[in-house]
């Protein structure tokens, strides 16, 4: 993997967008757009966090954006990681379609930190912006052990197969709107990160039919063992 | 197209054990919520959770959610389905029926309009003869029927009638738009609409959840339906970029465009545009 192989992702952009964009109009115009259009019934904008309803968050709510952010902090980092080693060549060569995802990947995670940091420096907390340190540590090991791209991707599935189930965790405790509607709406997100980075490996992209908690992060220690990297999680 | 036929069915057979384990944890909160329906049996909703639910519902429908931000905008409004939509939208809750007894009904009912949508697909000789969009549609409708299990046993739990009807507002759509359902884009295009829908329903009932176990349940069913319209997304731009041959397992990585990386999640945060109201399925 070269510096060259890795500029072409924001050239990538414009087509990517591109794609998107006609296979909207393409439900449009197509035969059945006007049953699509009905169905679809609502206006899909969803570029920025949603406007979250007015209640002030309570202690606890407030402790889990902090682990939330942390997360989200190891999981930019790690994308980023992911980033310089392809750029510097160490994985071999990189695909179009995975530069393009960890880039999107990584902006995602940012977003949703940004959303947590909001949540904490709203409430009169100071923005997180280390990892967990235990979490962090089984994730730098398991980055030292990383050749290629496969095993980037497994390292990916695991972190996001975490925050996924961390979030799904967290919805049965949080008690503000505000904080079960982020919860909530970045959770399916890094569902769909694993779907893709399932795919990527040549797995069926939905194997679950139910998302699992089983492998959450509590704050307070490593998730279950066997989890980390790209593991599925764990069923007895 | 082409699969792998073999692993992907030991793939899928994983998947079942995986939903299997599930299955189990879904039926465990069934405990807490039995006491939940106890408590509750033989009462009125509580006023107060009603007027909460209603003033999120007027919120909604201010901003132009459940449907009629597009139904308006497009002109579809004046349509005779799109007038039967609105219609079913606007229609007052049920004030005599907990809020999450009818969360549950209209999940359930999206999740029967779901599984028949992927049946008729499965019909159709462009889906049937494709190895790939077969086993997709197959374990999805599979996987549909599971979440209608888990909402219709929530339903009772909580003291309610199990829906057994598909969604009265998108069944005469998704029927109308059965003729025109010519090719797999098209079909794609559909099941990704019913994938997002629900999957937009589910997250707005997470406000409306009056319990955090019932929260679980519905996100975890909601996480997977973005699984289904991420896969969905994915192929449909794959189809539509004339890359057919290149949705299959195993994954021809280097082979696939950028876009591929990226398309099957526009946002960051996902919104619940498309939710449907909890009445909107609900047992009468």
């Amino acid at each position: 993997m070269t510096t060259e192989s890795i500029q072409p992702i924001e050239a990538e952009t414009e087509p990517s967008s591109a794609m998107a964009r006609r296979g909207i109009l393409a439900a449009a115009a197509g035969a059945s757009a006007a049953a699509v259009l009905a169905l679809k019934g609502g206006v899909a904008s969803a570029s920025s966090r949603p406007s979250p309803s007015q209640e002030a968050p309570s202690e606890s709510d407030l402790a889990t954006a902090g682990v939330a952010a942390g997360l989200e902090v190891l999981a930019v980092n790690t994308y980023g990681a992911a980033l310089d080693a392809a750029t510097s060549g160490a994985l071999g060569a990189v695909p179009p379609a995975v530069a393009e995802y960890v880039t999107t990947a990584q902006a995602h995670h940012q977003a949703a930190l940004d959303a947590w940091n909001g949540v904490l420096t709203a409430n009169g907390r100071p923005a997180v912006t280390e990892p967990p340190a235990d979490l962090a540590t089984t994730v730098n090991d398991q980055f030292a052990m990383v050749t290629d791209i496969a095993g980037a991707a497994q390292l990916a599935l695991g972190l996001e197969q975490i925050a996924a189930a961390t979030y799904l965790a967290v919805l049965g405790t949080l008690q503000a709107p505000a904080a079960i509607e982020l919860a909530g709406s970045i959770q399916p997100i890094d569902r769909q990160h694993i779907s893709v980075l399932l795919f990527a490996l040549g797995m069926y992209p939905v194997p679950e039919t139910f998302a699992p908690t089983d492998i959450a992060y509590s704050g307070s220690g490593a998730p279950a063992p066997g989890a980390m990297p790209g593991a599925m999680p764990e069923t007895s | 197209m082409t699969i792998n036929d073999k692993a992907m069915r030991g793939l899928v057979e994983e998947s079942q054990d995986l939903q299997s384990e599930a299955m189990r944890a879904a039926r465990q909160s069934h405990d807490e919520l039995r006491d939940i329906a106890g408590s509750r049996r033989g009462q009125r909703p509580d006023p107060e959770r009603l007027r909460e639910y209603e003033l999120g519902r007027r919120k909604i429908l201010k901003a132009g959610g459940f449907g009629l931000g597009v139904l308006a905008s497009s002109g579809l409004m004046s349509t005779a389905w799109g007038q039967r939509a609105a219609a079913i939208v606007k229609a007052p809750m049920q004030a005599d029926t907990d809020v999450d007894i009818q969360i549950f009904q209209t999940a359930s009912s999206l999740e029967i309009l779901a599984i028949a949508t992927y049946e008729a697909a499965l019909g159709l000789p462009f889906i049937a003869d494709n190895a790939t969009v077969r086993t997709f549609a197959e374990t999805t409708m599979m996987q549909h029927a599971e979440h209608n299990a888990a909402f219709q046993a929530q339903t009772e739990t909580l003291g309610g009638t199990r829906q057994e009807m598909p969604n009265p507002k998108y069944a005469p759509i998704v029927e109308e738009a059965k003729p025109t359902l010519t090719d797999a884009m098209a079909v794609v295009q559909l099941a990704a609409t019913l994938e997002e829908v629900a999957a937009d329903t589910y997250l707005a009932n997470l406000t409306l959840l009056s319990d955090g176990n019932m929260r679980v349940l519905m996100a975890s069913v909601m996480g997977v339906e973005t699984q289904h319209l991420a896969t969905l997304r994915a192929v449909g731009a794959l189809l539509e970029a004339g890359l057919p041959e290149l949705v299959a397992i195993p994954t021809d990585l280097a082979a696939l465009p950028a876009a591929a990386g990226s398309v099957a999640f526009p946002a960051p945060f996902e919104e619940p545009n498309l939710a449907s109201p909890p009445e909107e399925g609900a047992v009468a």
